[in-house]
C-alpha cells in the first residue's frame, strides 16, 4: 500500500471533497423546494397522500445507472446529471417526513390558532410548520447523509466526485484512493449531520429543555 | 429570543445558499471553458486515461487551453457525450469502435478498419490518423490452463471449449469479436459466458480465481507479463487491428489541432505504451505526471 | 418517447427474454435472493440490537449515531474494497447490501421501542410482567409499526442497490440495465429498471400485508 498518495493528493482531495459538498447541498436544496409542497399537498388532500408517497418511493427504485443515462441528452456529461438524480432520490424521505411532520402536529393546535383569528396560511407558517420542524429536519439529517453517500453513484457517468476515487482505486488495483473516498465521505457525513443538528438545536428552543 | 431566531433562519439561509452554488454546479475550469477551449474526455481504465494526458500535453505546448475529464465510464456514456459536445477529444481504438460502432464488422487490418471507420462514424464526429501504438483483444488463459488443455492458438481451443467459461465485456455476447466470431472463425463454443468488465480487474479477477479460463483481455494489459498468463495465437486474424487513434468532434478539428495529435503517432509505439502502462497500474504513478515526463523526455513539450 | 415506450414493450413481449439463464424469470429470481437474503441477514443484526437498546435504553446515544454513520457508507466504494481484499465473488454484494440495510432498522425498531408510552411499560411492570414479558408482551406489539416502516424501507433500498452486484458481473435485474447500456440497447436497459420498480413494489407490498395481522387490534389505523 503507498499510503503517500494521500499526502501527495492533498491538494486535488480538498477539491473533490468541496465538489462532493456542492452537488450534495444543492441536490437536498432543491429537493426540499419540491418536497415540502408536495408533502404539504398530501397533508391537506388525504386522497392524495397514498399516491404521492408511493410515487416518491418508486422513484427511489429507478436504478441510477438508468436515471443518468435518460437524463445525459438533456444535461450531458456534467454534475448537473447527478444533481438531479440525487434530488429525485431525496423526495423518498424529505416528502414522507413532511406529511408525518405535519400529521404529528395536535389537531387541537392548529384549531386553536383558528380560533384566535389566524388564516389557513398564517396558521401553516406560524404554527403547523414549526410544530412540524423536528420531523422534517430528521428527514433533512436522513436525506442529507443519504445523499452524501449517494453522490459517489455518479462514477458511472464520470462525475461521482470522490466516488471518483473508487474507479481510479478500482481500475489500478489499488486500495489507497478507494479507502481515502470512504473515509472522507464519512467524515463529510458526521459533519454535515453535526451542522444540521445544530440549526434544529436553534430553530427550535423550545424543545432544548428537558432532553 | 427573537435575535437567536433571525440568526437561526440566516444561518440556514447561508448554509443553503453556499453549499447550493445554485447557478453554476460544473467545477470551475469547464465553466469558463471559451470557444477555442479543448475538453479531452477519458474511458475509466489507465491507459486511457495516460493517452488523455498525452493529446493535452501536445495541443497544450501549441498554446492552446485544455481541460482532461478522466475516467468518464464506458464507450457508450462517452460517444454520446462527445456528439453532443459535452467533450471534444477522446482516445479511441480502431477495432473497438468499430465492432461499437458495426457489430457484425469484419475489417482487420489497420488501412481497413481505419477506412471502415468513417461511413459508421455518429454524425459530427471524425477518427484522426492513428499512432504506432496497438491494444488489441487478446484471449488469454493461465499457464495452468494452457498446459492442461496444451493451447496455443485459439484453434487449439475448440478441442477443449466445452469445458471453459468465457469472460469478458457483455458486448461479447452480440458483437463479432466476441462470441460470434469466435465460433465462425475458431469453431469455438464454450461453455458458459459471464459477463465482466472490458479488461478490467473483474476480468483479470475472474481469471486467477478460476471462476473463467479464457478472459477477453488487452494486449497492453500489465497483469499479463505478471502473471505469466499465455495470450492465444489469432492466427486466423479475427481480431482487428486496435491502434490508437483520436476521435473527434468536427467542429473541434481543426488543422492545428489534427497536426499537434499527430505528432505522437510516431513516437508512441506499442512498447512504449505498455512502459507507460506499468508506471500507473504497478507502479501507481499519477497518469498526469507519467505522461508529461514522457512528453518532455520524446522532446514533443519542452 | 412513444418510440421508445413501444420498444420497451417491445422487449417484454419477445419470447427470448422470457427463458433460459438470463431470462426474466431467471434474473427476477436471482435478484429477490440477493435482496431478500440481504435484508434478513441486515434484520437479523439490526432488529435485537434496535429492541436491546430500546428496551434497555442504555447505548441509544451510539446507536444511533452510529447507524447514521453507517447511512453514509458509500455502496460502491465497499463493494469495489470487498473486492479488492476477498476477491471476486458474491460476498462484496452482500456485505454493502447488509451494511446499508441495517442502519435504517436500528434506527426505526430503536425510535418504535422509545414511542412506548413509559406508564404502559411501568404498568406492565406493576402487573408482574417480567422484563422479557415486558418486551415481547407489550414493547414490540406496540413498536411493531415502525420496526416493519424500518424493514419496508431498508428492502426498497436494498432491491434498488442490488443493481450494482451487475457492476462486478454477477446477475440480477441489474444485469439488463448494464447490458443493455454495453450493446446500446436503451430499452433492454430501461426494461431493468422497470422490473426492478416492479419487483421493489412486490416486496413492499407483501411486507406491508403483514403489518395488519402483526400490529394489535386496539393499534389498526385505516389509512398507509
Amino acid at each position: 500500500m503507498k499510503w503517500s498518495w494521500i499526502p501527495d493528493h492533498a491538494g486535488d482531495l480538498v477539491t473533490i471533497t468541496l465538489l462532493h459538498l456542492r452537488m450534495t447541498g444543492t441536490a437536498v436544496f432543491f429537493g426540499l423546494l419540491v418536497a415540502l409542497p408536495l408533502g404539504l399537498l398530501a397533508y391537506r388532500v388525504p386522497r392524495l397522500k397514498s399516491v404521492v408517497l408511493g410515487v416518491s418511493s418508486l422513484l427511489f427504485t429507478i436504478p441510477s445507472v438508468a436515471l443518468f443515462t435518460l437524463l445525459l441528452p438533456l444535461t450531458g456529461l456534467t454534475p448537473t446529471t447527478v444533481v438531479v438524480g440525487l434530488t429525485v432520490y431525496t423526495l423518498v424521505v424529505l416528502v414522507r417526513n413532511t406529511v408525518e411532520g405535519l400529521e404529528s402536529v395536535p389537531p387541537k393546535v392548529a384549531e386553536a390558532a383558528r380560533a384566535m383569528g389566524y388564516d389557513r396560511v398564517r396558521t401553516l407558517v406560524t404554527v403547523e410548520l414549526p410544530l412540524a420542524l423536528p420531523v422534517i429536519m430528521a428527514g433533512l439529517r436522513i436525506a442529507t447523509v443519504m445523499t452524501i453517500s449517494l453522490v459517489s453513484v455518479g462514477l458511472v457517468i464520470g462525475q461521482g466526485a470522490l466516488g471518483q476515487l473508487f474507479v481510479d482505486g478500482f481500475q489500478r488495483d489499488f486500495g489507497v484512493p478507494i479507502i481515502a473516498g470512504i473515509v472522507i465521505t464519512l467524515l463529510l457525513a458526521l459533519v454535515a449531520d453535526a451542522l444540521l443538528v445544530g440549526v434544529q438545536r436553534v430553530l427550535t428552543p423550545w424543545h432544548r429543555t428537558g432532553r | 429570543m427573537k435575535v437567536r431566531l433571525a440568526a437561526a433562519v440566516l444561518a440556514a439561509f447561508s448554509l443553503t445558499a453556499c453549499s447550493g452554488g445554485v447557478t453554476s454546479l460544473d467545477p470551475a475550469d469547464s465553466g469558463s471553458k471559451d470557444a477555442g477551449a479543448i475538453v479531452v474526455g477519458t474511458a475509466n481504465f489507465s491507459e486511457n486515461v495516460i493517452l488523455g494526458h498525452l493529446y493535452a500535453g501536445v495541443l497544450k505546448a501549441k498554446g492552446m487551453s485544455v481541460t482532461v475529464k478522466p475516467n468518464l465510464g464506458s464507450r457508450e456514456i462517452i460517444v454520446p457525450a462527445l456528439q453532443q459536445g459535452d467533450i471534444d477529444v477522446l482516445p479511441e481504438y480502431q477495432g473497438s469502435l468499430l465492432q461499437y460502432l458495426d457489430k457484425n464488422a469484419k475489417q482487420t487490418s489497420a488501412e481497413d478498419v481505419q477506412a471502415a471507420l468513417t461511413p459508421v462514424l455518429p454524425k459530427g464526429l471524425k477518427v484522426l490518423p492513428y499512432a504506432g501504438a496497438e491494444n488489441k483483444d487478446v484471449f488469454v488463459v493461465t499457464k495452468e490452463t494452457a498446459d492442461k488443455y496444451k493451447l496455443k492458438t485459439l484453434d487449439d481451443l475448440k478441442a477443449a471449449s466445452a469445458e471453459l467459461v468465457l469472460g469478458g465485456p457483455a458486448e461479447d455476447k452480440t458483437r463479432y469479436v466476441g462470441l460470434i466470431g469466435l465460433k465462425e472463425v475458431y469453431g469455438v463454443e464454450f461453455k458458459d459466458f459471464k459477463s465482466l468488465d472490458a479488461g478490467g480487474p473483474l476480468t483479470r479477477g475472474a481469471l486467477e480465481g478460476g471462476d473463467i479460463q479464457v478472459a477477453n483481455l488487452f494486449s497492453t494489459d500489465v497483469t499479463i507479463k505478471n502473471k505469466g498468463w499465455v495470450v492465444l495465437e489469432d492466427s486466423k486474424d479475427l481480431v482487428p487491428a486496435q491502434h490508437v487513434a483520436p476521435l473527434i468532434n468536427e467542429t473541434k478539428a481543426t488543422a492545428e489541432v489534427t497536426a499537434a495529435l499527430a505528432l505522437l503517432n510516431d513516437k508512441l509505439t506499442t512498447d512504449e505504451l505498455s512502459k507507460l502502462d506499468a508506471k500507473v497500474d504497478n507502479d501507481k504513478e499519477d497518469p498526469d505526471k507519467v505522461a508529461e515526463a514522457w512528453l518532455k523526455q520524446q522532446g514533443l513539450t519542452s | 418517447m412513444g418510440e421508445l415506450f413501444a420498444e420497451i414493450l417491445r422487449w417484454f413481449t419477445t419470447g427470448e427474454h422470457w427463458s433460459g439463464p438470463d431470462g426474466v424469470p431467471a434474473q427476477v429470481g436471482t435478484h429477490l435472493v440477493y435482496s431478500v437474503v440481504a435484508t434478513v441477514i441486515a434484520a437479523l443484526i439490526a432488529l435485537p440490537i434496535g429492541l436491546l437498546i430500546g428496551h434497555t435504553g442504555r447505548g441509544a446515544f451510539l446507536a444511533i449515531n452510529l447507524s447514521g454513520f453507517g447511512r453514509a457508507l458509500p455502496s460502491f466504494g465497499v463493494v469495489i474494497l470487498a473486492f479488492q481484499l476477498s476477491g471476486l465473488s458474491l460476498v462484496p454484494i452482500y456485505l454493502a447490501l447488509v451494511l446499508l440495510a441495517v442502519p435504517v432498522m436500528v434506527t426505526n425498531t430503536y425510535a418504535g421501542m422509545a414511542a412506548v408510552d413509559h406508564d404502559v411499560r411501568d404498568a406492565a411492570r406493576g402487573v408482574g410482567l417480567t422484563g422479557w414479558q415486558v418486551l415481547w408482551q407489550v414493547e414490540v406489539p406496540l413498536a411493531f409499526p415502525l420496526i416493519l416502516a424500518g424493514v419496508r424501507i431498508a428492502t426498497i433500498q436494498v432491491v434498488a442497490t442490488a443493481t450494482i452486484a451487475a457492476y462486478l458481473g454477477f446477475g440480477g435485474l441489474g444485469r439488463y440495465v448494464f447490458d443493455g447500456l454495453a450493446q446500446r440497447d436503451l430499452a433492454q436497459a430501461l426494461a431493468g429498471a422497470v422490473l426492478l420498480a416492479v419487483v421493489a413494489i412486490a416486496l413492499d407490498q407483501a411486507l406491508r400485508a403483514l403489518q395488519k395481522p402483526l400490529t394489535p387490534r386496539g393499534l389498526r389505523r385505516s389509512n398507509r
